[in-house]
């Protein structure tokens, strides 16, 4: 019995392990290929007996835990209000559609809850997916760019929409007291995460003395916890598993090892889930073809065009918005566990569940491929629609003087606004081009003369009126911004930013003026400081003092981040 | 849900496990006695909720294949090769010896043939994970009697893999049986064997140095590489655990598998201690555990004086001072966790029956519960006993001198800001350690095989330690995660020079807050720069021509020495894609969305 189960766990690792290695080959996230993975591995009946489906739902209580561990409720205002306009817009436009298509297709092929399907379908379409759209995004995020920003945050709010879902849908049969009933429960669930939270969390890491195994083993004893409330009340584990997480806190010295440990057994659990749900997928027919095209289709083509035409009514420019658009057309995983969980209570009619399945493996592959054109469909599709309006939107939101001998500031950040003071204080001509409208009350009220756009773009730099320019200096380390700032039509000088050294040699090479390179300035800086250590020049508590007043001076004069995200 | 319901014993294993831990780490005990105990409680021996059936079973196999995975993981030639002649000679010693001795003491307190066998067997002294945990705990790790402890354990890992091998066959007969099984046994495990050794040489570094960037690949194809040799395992009718010992070996000679270490042992942990609880589960009853209680009283003693006795004799016969050798001695005075495995599986062949096994679990519950105080205390007893010990001295004595980091310098993350320190560091501290988490930094170091190096996260504690930070004199992170500065700041010695970046000025305040010597502002040092730099272009335009001029050069001459460090290392796409976050790659949709575009 057990050897035949570690069999199966063989199975299950090996085939997730051969295609994921396929992934890491494209440079693709290995969740879908988990999925495939399922599919091949389904061809083992054993894959999908009662012990491997328990072995997936401790990976979905895992994923949702360290989900819910991860949430920072300091933050969570501010990362939310980047996205609210554009996920309410999307759901309040999309939901709807998907509804009544799920709809059509719960009728026709007769399932016995039409709606309850329908609403699944509807999950499906709606909700994008974090855990892939965090690879699609890795660069974007960890260089900081607006629309990497834009659409970590929707996934955010997509997931904590498919949190409140769950709730509603663990219900067999929904009526309007069974609901209030689910969500009194959850509000009292997360309310114990908070009071572990602040009074149990700290006395268990008191307890363990600093043994990180123990806090380990603690932590997931209030999953275990939770989950066994929420499945005495009758709520779905993923609510019990999103309480616990709340009660774990993630500060304090032995978080690195007790995260990691978490981390590491979320991701073996989470691959038996992924590989699990593919392996739960039969042989398709005709009909669930047809329903996971047209659901691949509407997360891949609709979702996109209503984020676009959302961000841009926010004021995003044409570009930031598409391409945070086009990073949000990919199946969520959470439509995966509800799906599940409907599976497992009988509420999902089986062709349903297998076309959401398929059409998220699709959808998460395709978004990977999506991003090697997005490009070519911007430079096409999107700034041909948007070109007139780009202009106006720009001549809407800019302020700018007749300019002469100026210098153009690109991006208005630590950096952009320290260079802007000196020039406040040289009285020299100059304007700022950014493309954050999050700034813009900022830029309005400090700037004597900026645009609010896209640098990669033609008309800003038209409107910075660059002719007549003297300095172009750009404080974006972000490569295709320095190649297009040194191919601009201009007798000005340009002083731009680069990531290392290779790189700015080759700005250089290119026509670059100066390249100022924060690392190898840093390097310079920690070899002298050293050495003045050493020397006995100074001593710590001088640095100190000195970094302390400099500080100061920074936060006095504004150039410290006010907002930690800015 | 009813599903989950299935899980509910495992569940309380957990929970009851963790209590139990609890209390147990408030007297000093390790968390195993407390898993053991978990089991007892609630097997037969107490309420008796609990049964070691379905999923239960399942991690516990599960826990054991993963301890037996990680010890592979641990099994790096190069970390004992020293003393491997030594050490070796200690080991088969001391098995052959304290097996003799198990044997007589079985014996004399009247036990059957075949119950001797098996106890003899069965009685393995040292216990790998309390003697490896205290140690680590106690940072005796790396000293030299830790290192014999560890090489003898690893040695003795090997025959215990052998007579688990061994008692898995399914029939043994005669002495013609025992015999050709032991020769199929040995046939199949050379064939994984040579296997695996042929992997880690060929296979092996070109797949992992293509996944090692991508942690959760990283992980999961690991996983898969121990599932593979468990099916083959299992496909052979061998035990399956050997072969994820052997796939555990076979990536232990990367360069990666510290960081592997890391994410293998939570997932071990986590599975290992529904392991010893099943352990416990399986006494069946109050009665079985105590049925021996006082030959096991008498065992314990006489087993721990004379293993005692016996590694002293061996270890001191290889020449290492007295020192050395009471230390390494008195560290291994408790049963192993095998002998409970093994007389659980012989349990499963019938070889013994549950009061034999009681009498085992009695013996390493005492041995092991004594002995966590021994090494506790191993100092402080061997200066109490030193002026006996003394007669022991001989002149010759040969101590190996292990090489261990020391007042050294670590650089956490092989980028720009670090790499012009290095020679720096390496003038001032002598030696000079990098910890990365990128294979392409690390492949660069080997080249130049200038400094030393670590593959990892810093995040992790076994990476950590393999630099060994506590002795670390200066460090220098460029990371700019906060935890990871703060995580430093907390372990390094009080005296250490330490370095951190920072990305934000609160950051900074805390970072200094908690001991950092000096802050590194990248960012706001660039700010400075470009608009000192502006305000020459506007008010000086020859000064701004000579500086930035005197900089190009600078960057050329950067160029050129980064082009030869790495000759085949070309191409701006892959050569320097890192920057502060290196060490610490995870950047998901998780993270706080940060920042904006323009900085």
């Amino acid at each position: 019995m057990t050897e035949q189960l570690v069999i199966t766990l063989a199975v299950v690792f090996v085939t997730a392990g051969l295609l994921s290695l396929v992934a890491n080959h494209f440079g693709l996230s290995p969740i879908p290929f988990y999925i495939i993975a399922g599919l091949i591995a389904g061809t083992f009946e054993s894959v999908t007996q009662a012990e491997i489906i328990v072995l997936a739902q401790w990976g979905i209580a895992f994923l949702v835990f360290v989900f819910a561990i991860r949430i920072d409720f300091g933050d969570l205002e501010s990362v939310l209000r980047d996205a609210e306009i554009a996920a309410v817009t999307q759901l309040i436009v999309v939901a709807p559609i998907a509804l009544g298509i799920g709809y059509l297709f719960a009728v026709s092929l007769g399932v016995s809850d039409p709606l309850r399907n329908a609403v699944y379908f509807t999950t499906a379409v709606v909700l994008s997916s974090s855990l892939v759209g965090g690879v699609v995004l890795g660069s974007e995020i960890r260089d900081n760019l607006v629309h990497g920003r834009l659409a970590s945050s929707i996934h955010f709010f997509d997931d904590l929409v498919a949190i409140g879902l769950l709730l509603i849908l663990s219900t067999e049969v929904v009526t309007a007291d069974a609901i209030a009933a689910q969500i009194g429960y959850g509000v009292l669930f997360v309310v114990a995460g908070l009071l572990i939270y602040r009074h149990g969390f700290p006395i268990l890491v008191r307890l363990s003395e600093g043994d990180g195994e123990l806090v380990l083993v603690g932590s997931i004893s209030i999953l275990i916890a939770f989950i066994a409330g929420a499945e005495f009340v009758g709520l779905s584990i993923v609510v019990g598993a999103f309480a616990a997480g709340v009660a774990i806190r993630s500060d304090g010295t032995q978080s690195l090892e007790v995260r990691n440990g978490i981390d590491a057994i979320t991701d073996f659990f989470v691959a038996i889930f992924f590989v699990t749900v593919g392996a739960l997928v039969a042989i398709p027919s005709i009909e669930v073809l047809v329903m996971a095209s047209t659901l691949a289709v509407l997360v891949l083509v609709m979702n996109p065009i209503v984020h676009v035409l959302s961000f841009v009514y926010e004021g995003y420019d044409a570009r930031t918005a598409f391409l945070a658009g086009s990073s949000l057309n990919q199946v969520s995983e959470f439509a995966l566990i509800i799906a599940i969980q409907a599976l497992l209570m009988g509420t999902i009619a089986d062709a349903v569940f297998d076309a959401i399945i398929l059409a998220a493996a699709a959808t998460m592959v395709l978004t990977f491929l999506g991003r090697r054109v997005e490009d070519t469909v911007y430079e096409y599709v999107v700034a041909r629609i948007f070109r007139r309006r780009r202009t106006r939107k720009v001549d809407d939101r800019s302020n700018v003087s007749d300019l002469a001998d100026h210098v153009v500031v690109v991006g208005y950040g630590r950096i952009g606004r320290r260079i802007v003071e000196t020039l406040e204080e040289l009285g020299q001509p100059y304007v700022v081009i950014e493309n954050d409208p999050v700034l813009w009350d900022e830029l309005n009220a400090e700037c004597r003369n900026y645009v609010l756009g896209d640098a990669l773009a033609v008309y800003p730099w038209e409107k910075a009126q660059l002719a007549d320019a003297t300095l172009v200096c750009s404080t974006v380390d972000h490569r295709p911004l320095s190649e297009t700032v040194l191919d601009l039509e201009t007798d000005a000088d340009v002083l731009l930013r680069a990531e290392s050294a290779d790189e700015a040699g080759e700005l250089l090479e290119a026509g670059a003026t100066h390249v100022a390179v924060p690392n190898v300035l840093a390097g310079e800086q920690l070899v002298s400081t050293v050495e003045e250590l050493a020397a006995g020049e100074t001593d710590a508590k001088t640095l100190e003092r000195e970094q302390f007043d400099y500080f100061d001076a920074l936060e006095r004069y504004g150039f410290a981040s006010r907002d930690e995200r800015i | 849900m009813s599903e989950i319901a299935l899980a509910a014993d495992f569940a309380i294993i957990v929970v009851v496990a963790t209590i139990i831990g609890l209390i147990a780490r408030q007297t000093g005990q390790p968390t195993i006695i407390a898993y053991i105990l978990t089991g007892i409680i609630l097997g037969p021996v107490a309420f008796d909720v609990v049964t070691d059936e379905g999923l239960v079973e399942l991690m516990a196999d599960l826990g054991f294949a993963f301890l037996l995975f990680l010890l592979g993981l641990k099994m790096r030639f190069e970390d004992i090769r020293e003393i491997l002649p030594s050490v070796t000679n200690v080991a088969f010693g001391q098995t052959v010896l304290q097996t003799a001795l198990a044997f007589l003491v079985a014996v004399a307190l009247g036990f059957e043939t075949q119950e001797i066998l098996v106890i003899a067997l069965a009685t393995v002294f040292g216990a790998t994970p309390i003697i490896v945990k205290i140690l680590t705990d106690k940072d005796e790790i790396t000293s030299l009697p830790g290192k014999i402890d560890v090489g003898v354990l690893i040695v003795q890992d090997i025959y215990l893999v052998i007579v688990l091998a061994l008692f898995t066959a399914d029939e043994l007969g005669g002495a013609a049986d025992i015999a050709s099984t032991l020769g199929v046994i040995l046939v199949m495990m050379s064939f994984i064997g040579i296997f695996s050794l042929f992997s880690s040489r060929y296979i092996l570094p070109g797949l992992f140095r293509r996944i090692a960037d991508n942690k959760d690949v990283f992980l999961i194809v690991a996983i898969a590489w121990a599932f593979l040799f468990v099916a083959v395992a299992e496909g052979a009718n061998l035990d399956p655990k050997v072969g994820a010992f052997l796939a555990g070996i076979s990536l232990a000679q990367l360069p990666y598998s510290k960081e592997l270490e890391d994410r293998i042992t939570p997932i071990t942990d986590f599975f290992i201690l529904v392991f010893f609880a099943t352990i416990g589960l399986q006494i069946d009853g109050l009665s079985s555990l105590l049925a021996y209680w006082w030959q096991a009283i008498v065992a314990s003693i006489v087993l721990m004086v004379g293993n005692f006795w016996i590694m002293f004799y061996l270890i001191d016969r290889e020449g290492f001072d007295v020192e050395t050798s009471f230390l390494g001695s008195i560290n291994m005075v408790q049963v192993s966790e095998f002998s409970l495995i093994v007389g659980a599986l012989a349990i499963d062949q019938e070889l013994i029956g549950p009061d034999v096994l009681g009498y085992l679990s009695l013996m390493a519950l005492l041995t092991m519960g004594v002995s966590t105080y021994i090494i506790a205390y191993n100092h402080a007893i061997y200066e109490r006993l030193e002026p006996w010990f003394r007669r022991f001295e001989s002149d010759d004595t040969t101590d190996a001198e292990i090489g261990t980091y020391e007042d050294h310098a670590i650089a956490i993350g092989y980028d720009e800001i670090t790499e012009s320190a290095l020679p720096m560091l390496e003038r001032k501290y002598g030696e000079v350690v990098v910890i990365d988490r990128q294979t392409d930094h690390v492949e660069k170091l080997e080249r130049e095989g200038r400094y030393e190096y670590v593959f990892g996260d810093f995040r992790h504690t076994e990476v950590r330690k393999e630099a060994n930070l506590k002795g670390a004199a200066f460090v220098l992170s460029s990371s700019v995660e906060r935890e990871v500065n703060e995580a430093l700041l907390e372990e390094v010695a009080e005296d250490a020079t330490v370095f951190v970046e920072a990305e934000r000025i609160t950051d900074a305040r805390a970072l200094y807050d908690r001991g950092a010597t000096y802050v590194i502002m990248s960012t706001h040092l660039a700010a400075e720069k470009i608009s000192e730099y502006v305000e020459l272009y506007v008010t000086d335009r020859e000064a701004f021509d000579e500086a930035v001029d005197r900089d190009a050069n600078g960057i050329e001459a950067r160029r050129r020495r980064a082009t030869l460090g790495s000759d085949d290392h070309g191409g701006a796409d892959d050569a320097e894609a890192g920057d502060g976050s290196d060490v610490a790659t995870d950047v998901g949709s998780d993270e706080t969305p940060g920042g904006e575009t323009h900085d």
